[in-house]
């Protein structure tokens, strides 16, 4: 149980206003943070998560303020930014830092406890029998996976992800998203993900926020996101056709709830 | 009468004579005025070089008669360096004149005593280098203040391992451990340069990445950036080792023991075999060394290039590398 809450954010950079004033909260829900380049869900992110300081307003997460980088919000990046040179256990492992003293982190001293967590997170994520490789030798789907158990050590109560499918395939990024949501689904983790593609974030998402230049556009639930508010956020473009095409249903089917199970279901697959 | 327009004729080449009465054989004359003056410099110049060329062959005992003379003392030297025997009744160096010295004088040992000089300073150099390098990275130190590591290394790089030698003389004496206090005061400025370098390319991302699991400085530093450039830290001190090995050769040769020792005193007993010998060795340990040494770093460096230095120009560019590892790099 954890409640995100995000009072009056503004963030400029010289003159360039990037956050105007946005405030939303919430509880315990997977959330898709949609927006054009620039509208500033990095920003919001990164404000949040503690990489970037905001010129005015708060973040408080269960009611204490969030100044820094902290444990308890993971991070899962656009470009991975995992270490390359080593694998996939260590990377999942460098997860358990905040909890480890440097010396021991050093020279790889965790508990054992810590250690399974890195093995369990990379099995959650479907990499356990990878968790030996070179994260440089994975492909860019599965370096994903690495930073989406990387994220879960850190057992986080918030759950960041800075547009985590972007750089992939369509394929990798449905298969990246419904581990994002069955982890956080399963370890009772909220979630707050920026997206491009409107038909995965109509598909994974419970709740959306629209930013359009800087400034909260919408915050709706999962049945009221329209493709007049797409339209709105994006200009005229064909993004709700294809969510439209993707989707089981022939007709206008983004105001359909999207079953919970399905995404556990593309796991199995 | 003839007399008269001669010296004339030669006034006007000099150009000393009037100045013309039109503006064209003013002009004339002065150029022929400013030549004459460059003409007494020139002549000037050639005779101070004259006779600063004729004081140094004075002071080095130049003399063509001795040359003439040593002919033979040379040649029969060249066969000492190279001595001629037959295979199966064709001529060949005798190898196992060099082989012989080489087991007999243990050149092994003396070889065994350059890489147990470079190793050691080396590895003493280590973490000073690690230490260095990692401050004087912006991303660890800002800015202005890591110019005090900077700075540090840049000072030690400045003087070569050669000269490092003969400062140190009063704390060790001239012999092994001088030197390898040498090569570790030069591996700090050097291959701390070398990590600095190979810092400021790593990505931001990584250091993001650990950064947003919520580790402290130190974490972020070590996980961030080191582990970035960890493999390629191995391949810098592959490559130091192999210029270590060299740089340990040379000073050898100014009496810090080792082959380069033994070099010297062969040469100093006009044993030009047993000279011939330890170049040879020389030449073999530093070739060999270069060799693995690239094989290292290729292996590490899988995506980017490793120079390859061919096998026998690896053994041909031995000595200049020895002489420029020495006598300080960059």
């Amino acid at each position: 149980m954890s409640t995100l809450k995000v009072d009056g954010l503004s963030k400029t950079y010289g003159d360039v206003v990037a956050l105007r004033d946005v405030s939303f909260e919430i509880e315990d829900e997977f959330v898709v943070l949609l927006g054009e380049s620039g509208a500033g869900k990095s920003t919001m992110l990164r404000c949040i998560n503690g990489l970037t300081e905001p010129t005015s307003g708060s973040v408080t997460l269960n009611g204490e303020p969030l100044a820094g980088t902290r444990s308890e919000v993971g991070m899962i990046f656009q470009q991975h930014n995992l270490v390359e040179g080593v694998s996939a256990y260590l990377n999942a492992l460098n997860g358990s830092l905040n909890r480890t003293s440097t010396l021991r982190s050093l020279l790889q001293w965790q508990d054992r406890s810590e250690k399974r967590r890195a093995l369990e997170s990379l099995e959650t994520v479907g990499l356990l029998d990878e968790a030996h490789q070179r994260a440089s030798q994975m492909s860019g789907g599965q370096q994903q996976r690495v930073g989406i158990a990387r994220a879960l050590v850190q057992d986080p109560s918030l759950l960041l992800a800075d547009e985590p499918v972007a750089s992939l395939d369509p394929s990798s990024a449905e298969t990246v998203m419904a581990y994002l949501k069955k982890a956080a689904q399963t370890h009772d983790i909220t979630g707050l993900v920026s997206l491009h593609q409107v038909n995965i974030a109509a598909h994974f998402g419970d709740r959306f926020i629209g930013l359009r230049d800087g400034e909260l556009y919408f915050d709706v639930e999962n049945g009221e996101l329209t493709p007049d508010l797409i339209d709105g956020l994006y200009g005229n473009v064909e993004t709700v056709g294809l969510a439209e095409r993707t989707d089981e249903q022939p007709d206008e089917s983004n105001d359909e709830t999207v079953p919970p199970l399905a995404a556990n279901e593309q796991v199995s697959v | 009468m003839s007399s008269d327009s001669t010296r004339k004729g030669v006034r006007e080449y000099f150009g000393l004579t009037e100045l013309g009465d039109t503006p064209v054989d003013q002009k004339l004359t002065d150029i022929k005025r400013r030549k004459t003056i460059r003409r007494i410099y020139t002549l000037v110049g050639v005779v101070v070089a004259g006779a600063l060329f004729y004081a140094s062959l004075v002071v080095i005992g130049f003399s063509i008669t001795e040359l003439i003379n040593q002919i033979p003392q040379f040649l029969e030297a060249l066969t000492e360096y190279f001595p001629p025997t037959t295979y199966y009744g064709i001529p060949f160096i005798d190898v196992m004149q060099y082989w012989e010295f080489m087991v007999a004088e243990n050149l092994f040992a003396a070889s065994a005593t350059t890489m147990a000089i470079a190793f050691a300073g080396t590895v003493l150099g280590l973490p000073a280098a690690l230490f260095f390098g990692v401050m004087a990275s912006e991303r660890v130190v800002p800015y202005p203040f890591n110019f005090a590591f900077r700075g540090t290394m840049s000072f030690i790089r400045a003087i070569p391992a050669l000269v490092w030698v003969l400062i140190l003389i009063p704390l060790g004496g001239v012999g092994p451990f001088t030197a390898a206090l040498a090569i570790m005061i030069d591996t700090t400025g050097y291959l701390g340069r070398l990590f600095t370098d190979e810092l400021e390319e790593i990505g931001d991302g990584p250091i993001e990445g650990i950064e947003s699991t919520g580790a402290n400085k130190t974490q972020t530093i070590s996980f961030g950036m080191l582990s970035q450039v960890f493999r390629q830290f191995i391949a810098w001190i592959a490559f130091d080792l192999e210029h270590n090995v060299r740089s340990a050769i040379g000073l050898g040769l100014i009496g810090a023991g080792g082959l380069g020792l033994e070099l010297n005193i062969q040469r100093k007993t006009f044993h030009y075999t047993e000279m011939m010998a330890c170049i040879i060795l020389v030449i073999l340990m530093a070739g060999s060394v270069e060799l693995l040494s690239q094989r290292v770093r290729a292996y590490l460096r899988d995506e980017d290039e490793v120079e390859q230095t061919g096998f026998i120009e690896a053994f041909l560019t031995a000595p200049r590398k020895i002489i420029e590892s020495t006598a300080g790099r960059r």
